[in-house]
Formats: C-alpha cells, structure tokens, sequence
C-alpha cells in the first residue's frame, strides 16, 4: 500500500512520519510516535477517550485521518504538563479525585482544557454540559465536575496574580 | 456541593476507643500518625494525568504479531468450513488459526470461580463444530499490524449451517431447541432454599401480592476494551502475559491449566488496567490463543479488543425472569417472600452460578423477611455468556424485594416510605441472622449498623423538598416523585488475600499483593493501613500490585473485598514488620522492646534521645545476615461484611417527552472503618450512576435471531455528565465485626439500590400526574412511561399541550 509522508506539530515538536492513508491519527500517535497517553475507547467517535487538540480545538483522533493532520498542530495529554509541572486541570483531577482508572482521563483533561480556554468562570451546568462528549464509567462525573471548578478556581488565581 | 453530616459523628455510636477500633491489634501500638481514615489524593493520579499510565494497549514488543479474531455471525449455527486460505494470502498476515489447528489446546476452558453445584457448559478456546451466540470465537488471524490483520479476518470465509436461535428464557427453560445436546436440555442448573415457613407462610399473609419482574441484560463497558499482550521468554523459559484483569493469579491458574506449564513458568501482569466491574475476570478465549500462539511461534502476540469485541464477546449479565408473591399483614409487615427465577447464563456458564446464588441470597434485603422460599434454573440462551458485572446480583436481589414492597404499600395505601418503616431489622435485632446462608456456607448474619437511622436521615433530607420541587415543575407541566429504598452490602464473603511488607535498607518500604486495582486505588489506600501500622510517613510506603512473580498467591479484586482481605493481610504484614524491627533495634541497643519507642521513623530507647536507629538503620543491620527483610501475612474473613445503605431520589418526568431528570439524589452509606473517605465516595458515587444506567438508558437488545441489536455507544447508552445529578452522601460508620481493621466492602454498594429506586420514583412521578404504573422491567425507558401513559390513559400529545 501506498504511504504518504505527513508533517505534524505534536506537543510542540516537529514530527516527521510516513503513514499509510488509512491510517488513523490516533493510532499514529500510539504507534508511530509513542504518545500512549491518547486512548482508544470505542473508535466511533462516542466516548470522547481519544480527543486531542487539533490547532487548539478538541477532535476526535480516532475520527480523524493521519494525513488530514497533515501541516497542523496537535496536542495531547502529554503535553499538557509545562516544565514538569502538571497544569491546573491535570491538578485539579488530582486534587479532587476526578479519575479513577484513568483510561477516560486523557480525553477529559483535553476537553476541560478546552472549555477553560473558551469559558474560564462555567457553572457546573456549564461544566457538565461541555463533557458530556466523554464518557467516564468510573467516576459518575460528580468529582469530574469538581475536578474542572478546582482548575477554574486555580487559573483565576494565577491570572489574578500576574502584574 | 451540599454535604450532609450524618448521625455518625455523633460519639457513641463508633465501636472504637479513643479513636481506634477497640480490643484488637489496631491499638498495640501508639503511632504518631492517623492514615486510616484520612482523606488523600493518590499516588496514582501524577502517572495517570500526564499519558504515563501503562495499560494493555500500550505494551509493544519488538517482533510482535497482532491478532484479530474472527467471530461467530450466527447466534446458533453448525461450522460446516472454515476457509482460511484467502486470508493467509492477504498482505502481512503470519497465519490463521481454527480449532483445528490447536489440537488438544481447544478443550473447555476452566471456570472462574469454584462451582460444584451444578455441572457447567464451558467455552472452548475457538468454537469447533458449533457456535452458540454472535461474537463467539471461531478463528484468530495473526499479521503484522491490526489493520492487516483486520483485513484477513475479513477474508476468512465460514460455512455456517444456521440454527433455531433460542433468546427467551420461558422459550429456553421449554426445551424445544437445544443448545448444548448433549446436556439434554437448556437449564444447565438449579437451586432452592427455604427460611422459616416458605411458601405455606403466604396462607396466612392478609395480602399476597404477585408480579413478573424481568431484568434487562445489560454490558459492564469498562472504558478500556479487553486486552492481552504475551510474549515468551525463551532464556527463562518464562510465559509472560500482560493482561488487562481483575486477577493476575487466577488467569495464571486458568493460563496454567490450559497451556501445561509448569506454574513458575507462567508470569502474568495486570498493569494499569482501565475498569473492571466483574466482566474482567475468569478465562477468556482470547487471553489462552495469544497466550498459546506467543508460546507455540515464540514471537510476541497482542490482542487489543475493540469496542465491538466488548459488546459482543464481553461477559454480561443481569437479565433474569422473577415470578414473586409476597405476603404481607394489614399494617405492612413482611409475612413471607417467595421468588421463582430464571437466569440467563447466555450460551456458556464461564462464571458458574455465581449470579444467581447472590440474587437469591439478597432477596431479603434489609428487612425482616421471617419466610422465605427461592429457587432458580441456570437457562442457557443464544446470547454472550453471562458473567458478573459490579453488583453481580445484589442488585437483582433488593430489586425483587424493593419492587414488592412498593407494590404491597400501594395496594395497602401505606406510605412506600412507612412501609419499609416497619419491616427494617432495627439495630437491637443485631447480630440479625436471615437464614440465608453463603455460597461458603456461612449463615448471613448481619452483624452491625442502625438501619432506621439511617433510613431516616434519608428521609429527613429528602422528604421536605419534594412539594418545593412540585411547585416548581408542576409549573412546567412536569411531573415529580420521590422513591426510597435500602440495601445491605453482602461483600468479601469467601477466598483470602496476601501481602508481603518489604524493608529496605533506606528506611522504605515495598508491599506487594495480589489483588491489584482497575481504578480503585489500592496503591493509595494500601499504603495508607501500612504505614499507620507501622508508624512511618506515608510517603515512605510504596505498594506494587498485579504481578505474580512479586507475590505467588492471591486473588483479586472483585466483590468489594480488597480492603477487607488484602486491607487486613497489609495491616498484619505491617504489624508483624513492626515487631521484627523492634526486636532487631532492641537487640543491637541492648535493651528489651518494651524499652522503645517508635516515632516518626526512629526507634530510640525511652528516656534516653541519644541512644536510637532510624528504621533504614535496623534493616541495614539486619541484612547483614539475611537476603532480605519482609514479612507476610494471608487474611480470609469469616463470612461476610454486610454494610448498610438507604438511596432516595427526586425525578422530574416531562410527560411531553418521556424523558426523566434526577433532582435530588441522597445516599446514606455505612462504610464500616473507611481508610480514605475520598475515594470511598468515590466508588458509591461511580457505582450509583451506573445503576442509574441499568434502570434508565441501558439494555443488550436482541432480535429473534440472536442478533444483537445495540452494539455501539451510539445505541447502548452510557450515563453521561450532562443527565446525572449531583449526590449527597450521608455517612455510617458501624465496624465490621468479622475483621480486625473493621472494614467494610464498599464497592458495590451504590449501585445496589439505584435501579429499584429509579424506578419507584418515577413511579410516583407518574402517579403525581394522574397515571397509576407499575414498573415490573428495566430499564424505564421514554418508550416505557409512554406506554404506561398510554395505559392510564393519558396520551403525551395531551400532556405536552
């Protein structure tokens, strides 16, 4: 089969790879480049385990061919972290037990990120609403919610803070 | 969020002195520290928030094949043929195997569990000459990669001679068609079990009230998917087998028994593993193929199951016919109960009777029932094999029971809430024998709690919101109930559990045990009981779990019995480590042990500051003549832990869609000695909402034919953020009597009493907007309240108007 040598920016690292068309971009990032932290939980698009950030906008890798991220910026959940620090969400899942085996996490740590970015005070209905793309069968959400008000709370500190 | 302070803190009511647990070994020694109990977060989560978690999937091997396996398309079907040969010819694939290719290796696979109660119908590894249910294993193709060995799976072409399918369990307990011929008919097992009078008890009930209660089947849908990875170690001559499970050990045993290795020769790992809830446990097809295929071609085997995979060859459950009477007196007090059932076991018993022993064992609740009759048949159905998920009958147990009760109270016109009032066993009843008796044979015998205060704490909490709440919405043209019930976690009944302390020369320490985590936390709250008992930081504590070649017995997690089993074992093998330190100390500072003081990593002679080793310092001197320093301690509790819960609910009903919204959702829970409350919630919180998906959203459906027809998250619904409510949780804390720490088993309580108590509150809904309904079935579903509205003869057009 053919392949196609695509051009990535992963977690801020240019990354080169020669892919067959078919596949996926979260296989690639699993396979290819070592990103394990980008899990498969349905690869329908359902649940949400797979979402990473696509040029900033949370996609669904498992939705998504490699070749169509071609030329484009993608974060994962390994690259949340700055300088070994975890970030306010990846914190606040922490703080407030908002994961139990994890596996649904990385997907939730990319969509909180996310909707932090766009809406930096939601309600928890706000909160709720905007995950309802991520299925956790562990949690039942509630410390999830809490887990996403904790990194709200933390980043309006940090911004409070700044000159 | 609103947290409620139960009764509990109430001083008195602790079975402990000065804060421990009292007359035990928990108070030999005074520690500085209070780790039982304390709220943390994990040492887990830094790994799992940042992508390092390692599950099945993320284990690579250099040279390793992929394998994909080709599944029954027929729910019951002959094999005619299976032709390989155009798969094989397909690119990048290394071989495809039948049943015929692996010779004696296709034999029925050992059960999960010890089951000698009746005979079992066991799966072979690949299917041979018969398939008996969508998704069943008839081939595995390996390649070099899942796409190409997806493609040859594809390819491999099965003659199938197709077969009446038999679905419904009346259909199936009739005998017309067979599934296992050679059993002579589909009900593969049975039980029965009298307290009291039994059924003649009902003669002098002053009211019997009859239903069908049927239980939809239902998918524990871990987000992680299945998986193994195995590789043999050539050199050591070691099978190495990463496997997502619930029990490392008991997959060695089943690896071991099925393959002829020699147990040490078989290493199995359970690394990060992404949800359990029961279906991952006993053996599957797929863990012995790539097990055998890595051994036999001495190339590395992976399989990653899909989605798919997960709902059609993942163990499933719940789905039983009950045919109930209880008998109950003018003022509502339980006379007897009486609960024929039918369990599906789907088309393989791979777990035995284990579900339908609990059912059958919960029926009694937390009630007085002074007779009682069961009995069950084991029916063998074209469907996936039945096996446990989270709850494994006590739910389908306290369903019966609530359903009944709050059948009984609307035709007395009791209040549901009275009437369960007046059938709780209160607490001087205790220890309060039910005549039920474990599959241990154990009678069940609750043994602590309060269950009226309990009870009534919930009522206390919910009762005064509800006209609030029907002022609101009745604005809005919904309708709003409130339903109530309550539970008694039977858990932890049976088995032992280990753990080994290991001292190192740094003053730190190692604890290994069998029962690893699926989500749970065991490296947290482990580590939490070992360094209490030992009186060192917690931090000093590292706990590693899920290998066999670390600890050579064990059993695992399930059935909420780590922290009682493994929690007990951690707390022995902690105590015991502490008194071989102190001996050592004492020894070198030449003082008796009861000259020491232990504190904060030091040990030092009393009165005398200067004269002191630190712990690393003990243990250097130790291994000075010795390999290592570790002790080990193996703890199995006599019967069970029965710990205590009441759920309530307020639900709006929108007549105009059907949909139902939860309001308000209280839990009162006794959680006996709970040694992290964060994550103790945690677990009643996560198991709560997936009872709330069996009694609302979730249901394997299947056609005539045996095919299934929801196999995605498009159609099999998930609980979701957006439609679950924010719970509030009132706290117990009776002891349990039957173990040292007084742990209780906690992990499935919450999802005990959520379906029943859905339903009744949507029930009541219904009856507050003119529509009289019983729910005898799961899951409620819009279609459901239609057809009850239909009934009652409101239509939803006029509702919505």
């Amino acid at each position: 089969m053919t392949t196609r040598q695509i051009r990535l920016t992963v977690n801020g690292q240019e990354r080169t790879v020669e892919v067959e068309p078919r596949w996926l971009l979260a296989d690639v990032l699993r396979e290819r480049l070592g990103l394990t932290g980008t899990h498969l939980g349905c690869e329908h698009g359902v649940c949400g385990a797979c979402t990473v950030l696509l040029d900033g906008r949370p996609v669904r890798s498992c939705l998504l061919l490699a070749v169509q991220a071609d030329g484009h910026a993608v974060t994962t959940v390994e690259g949340l972290a700055q300088d070994g620090a975890l970030s306010p969400v990846q914190e606040g899942f922490r703080q407030e037990h908002g994961l139990q085996c994890g596996f649904c996490t990385p997907g939730f740590l990319i969509t909180a990120t996310y909707l932090l970015e766009q809406n930096p005070q939601p309600t928890r209905e706000e909160i709720r609403e905007a995950l309802s793309g991520n299925l956790c069968r562990c949690t039942g959400y509630q410390n999830i919610v809490n887990a996403v008000e904790w990194a709200a709370r933390k980043l309006a500190e940090q911004n409070s803070a700044k000159p | 969020m609103k947290r409620f302070r139960g009764s509990v803190d109430k001083p008195g009511l602790w079975p402990r002195k000065g804060g421990r647990l009292s007359g035990r070994g928990a108070c030999r020694f005074a520690t500085q520290v209070e780790y039982i109990g304390q709220r943390r977060t994990r040492v887990e989560d830094a790994r799992l928030v940042q992508g390092q978690g390692r599950y099945v999937s993320d284990v690579a091997w250099p040279g390793q094949l992929v394998m994909a396996v080709v599944r029954s398309t027929h729910a019951h079907a002959r094999i005619r043929a299976i032709d390989g040969s155009e798969a094989l010819r397909s690119r990048g694939v290394f071989g495809v195997y039948t049943a015929r290719d692996l010779g004696g290796l296709n034999r029925p696979m050992p059960m999960g569990i010890v089951d000698t109660s009746f005979e079992p119908a066991l799966q072979t590894p690949l299917a041979a000459d018969k398939v008996r249910y969508v998704g069943e294993p008839v081939a595995v193709v390996l390649a070099e990669d899942r796409y190409l060995a997806e493609d040859a799976v594809e390819k491999v072409r099965v003659d199938y001679e197709p077969l009446e399918p038999v679905i419904d369990l009346d259909e199936a307990a009739a005998d017309r068609v067979l599934i296992h011929e050679a059993r002579g008919s589909n009900v593969l097992g049975g039980f029965e079990h009298t307290v009291g009078a039994g059924e003649a008890a009902l003669a002098t009930a002053d009211l019997v009230v009859e239903e069908v209660l049927r239980i939809g089947r239902v998918s524990g849908q871990p987000m992680e998917p299945r998986g193994v990875v195995a590789r043999y170690d050539a050199e050591q001559g070691v099978l190495e087998v990463y496997l997502g499970t619930q029990s490392a050990h008991g997959a060695k045993g089943h690896l071991v028994a099925m393959l002829g290795l020699p147990p040490e020769k078989v290493r199995v790992i359970a690394p990060d593993v992404g949800g359990g809830f029961g279906v991952k446990m006993g053996a599957y097809p797929e863990d012995i193929l790539a097990a055998y295929l890595a051994l036999t071609l001495g190339r590395p085997v992976k399989w990653a199951g899909d989605r798919l995979e997960e709902f059609l060859a993942t163990n499933q459950e719940r789905e039983a016919l009950h045919r109930v009477k209880l008998g109950v007196q003018r003022d509502g007090r339980i006379v007897a109960l009486v609960d024929r059932f039918l369990q599906d076991c789907g088309a393989y018993t791979p777990m035995g009777s284990l579900i339908a022993h609990t059912t059958a064992i919960n029926l009694a609740g937390a009630y007085r029932v002074p007779n009682l009759y069961v009995s069950y048949q084991l029916v063998a159905t074209n469907k996936v094999p039945v096996g446990p998920y989270r709850g494994a009958g006590r739910p389908q147990g306290h369903f019966v029971i609530e359903r009944m009760l709050d059948r009984a109270a609307d035709r007395l016109g009791l209040s549901r809430i009275e009437i369960r009032r007046r059938n709780l066993i209160p607490p001087e009843a205790m220890p309060y024998d039910t005549g039920l008796v474990l599959r241990t044979g154990d009678p069940i015998a609750y043994d602590t709690g309060n269950f009226p205060e309990g009870f009534e704490s919930l009522v206390a909490a919910l009762e005064p919101r509800l006209e609030e709440r029907r002022r609101a919405a009745g604005r809005q043209g919904r309708w709003v109930g409130l339903g109530v019930a309550n539970y008694v976690e039977i858990s932890a009944a049976g088995g032992f559990e280990g753990a080994i302390v290991e001292a190192r020369p740094d003053g730190t320490f190692l604890v290994f045990t069998g029962a690893a985590a699926q989500g749970q936390g065991h490296r947290t709250t482990l580590a939490q009981v070992v360094a209490e008992r030992l009186g060192v930081p917690f931090e000093s504590v590292t706990v590693v779990e899920g290998d066999t070649a670390l600890i050579a017995r064990g059993v695992g997690t399930f059935s909420s019995r780590t922290m009682v089993m493994a929690g007990n074992a951690a707390s022995q093998a902690a105590t015991a480590m502490r008194q071989e330190l102190l001996a050592a100390a004492a020894k070198e500072l030449e003082v008796a042990v009861e000259d020491l003081e232990w504190e904060a990593g030091r040990i030092r002679v009393r009165g005398v500051p200067a004269s002191a080793l630190t712990v690393g310092e003990v243990v250097q001197r130790l291994l000075q003549s010795q390999e290592r320093v570790r002790t080990e301690a193996y703890f199995s509790a006599k019967g069970a832990t029965y710990g205590f819960g009441s759920h309530g609910v307020i639900v709006e009903v929108d007549p105009a869609t059907g949909g139902v919204s939860l309001r308000d959702y209280v839990m009162v829970h006794d959680g006996g000695q709970v040694i992290n409350p964060l994550l103790a919630d945690g677990q009643i919180i996560g198991a709560a909402v997936q009872g709330i998906g069996t009694a609302l959203y979730e249901e394997i459906r299947y056609d005539p034919q045996g095919q299934p027809l929801n196999t995605t998250y498009l159609d099999y619904l998930l609980p979701g953020s957006a439609e679950m409510p924010e719970f509030e949780l009132i706290h117990q804390r009776y002891a349990a009597t039957n173990n040292p720490e007084g742990f209780k088993g906690l992990g499935e309580a919450g999802i005990i009493p959520s379906m029943a108590v859905v339903l009744s509150a949507v029930e009541d809904a219904l009856a507050a907007g003119g529509v009289p309904a019983f729910f005898a079935a799961t899951p409620v579903t819009p279609e459901a309240i239609f057809a009850a509205m239909n009934q009652g003869g409101v239509s939803h057009e006029a509702a919505s108007v």
